[in-house]
């Protein structure tokens, strides 16, 4: 599945495209704990939470993931969608909660025809 | 992070290597106030005022490794997310301070940790910078004072396997004594 063919997820909305919309998601990762996060969610991975401030975008940067979904209806504020756009970072949101959201996306990486 | 004392480690070594040779760490719990502070001062180099502006900003970091610096705004956002509130001042050849403020029993407020350990890590791996480092709960307290330690050891180092096991149990008594772990 790509980055881009999540907005077509029900429930999901695109907030930012960011610079790789033909990449192709990898795996689905979940966790709140930034500093986890750094170190260890996948690169090209989905990462799944609910933490929608600058500092995640940063970690997604480093953690080299596909693209953000912010889960339970929480919301990114300005300046994390600000430098998102700046970075080129692909970030989507969904009401669902956490573990939904990720196994919607986890059964999508099943079907891949890519 | 997991704990608190992993960000206090983590800001200690900002002003280790920004040259500091007194690095002064609190930390104070409250009950009454339902407050947890640590502060972190040091006399290292200082920031600019541009460096200042931008340090609770994750893209920005001194170092070239990696494109960002989330030390600083991890601690800050820690505080935040438990009710306090973060602040850092600066002056350049004068040093930094932060300082950090918890809600004591906010549900989201992440544990203090092994904050011994984090102690006498800074104090036996920097034998050459002087610590004082003080914990207070509830009026209840102590300090540790490197510069006290160094004068009664004439010489001795504090990396010194003896006088470093002597430190972390000094450490944990003194805790123990206090019978207020956060």
């Amino acid at each position: 599945m790509l980055v881009g063919e999540l907005a077509s997820l029900p429930g999901f909305v695109l907030v930012n495209n960011g610079e790789e919309p033909e990449r192709s998601i990898e795996s689905v990762y979940c966790c709140d704990l930034l500093s986890l996060v750094m170190g260890r969610a996948p690169a090209g991975g989905a990462w799944v939470t609910v933490m929608g401030n600058v500092n995640s975008v940063a970690v997604a940067v480093l953690a080299d993931v596909a693209c953000v979904v912010l889960a339970e209806g929480a919301a990114y504020d300005d300046v994390a969608e600000h430098r998102a756009k700046d970075k080129g970072v692909a970030l989507f949101k969904t009401d669902l909660p956490v573990f939904d959201a990720a196994l919607l996306i986890h059964s999508m990486l099943g079907n891949r025809d890519d | 992070m997991e704990e608190l004392s992993l960000n206090v480690l983590d800001v200690a070594q900002n002003g280790i290597a920004a040259a500091a040779t007194l690095m002064e760490i609190s930390v104070t719990a409250d009950s009454g106030e339902d407050s947890l502070v640590i502060e972190i001062k040091d006399n290292g180099r200082g920031m600019t005022p541009e460096q200042l502006e931008s340090v609770e900003d994750p893209f920005f970091t001194t170092r070239t490794t990696r494109p960002v610096g989330l030390g600083v705004p991890l601690f800050k956002m820690a505080a935040e997310q438990s009710g306090g509130r973060f602040e850092i001042v600066s002056k350049q050849g004068t040093g930094t301070a932060v300082r950090a403020e918890f809600g004591l029993t906010h549900i989201d407020r992440v544990p203090l940790g092994d904050i011994n350990s984090t102690i006498h890590t800074l104090v036996t791996f920097n034998p050459g910078i002087d610590f004082v480092y003080s914990y207070t709960a509830d009026g209840a307290g102590f300090t540790l004072d490197t510069r006290e330690f160094k004068e009664i050891l004439e010489g001795v180092p504090l990396d010194n396997p003896e006088v470093s096991a002597y430190i972390k149990e000094y450490l944990i008594e003194n805790m123990k004594e206090i019978g207020f772990e956060v």
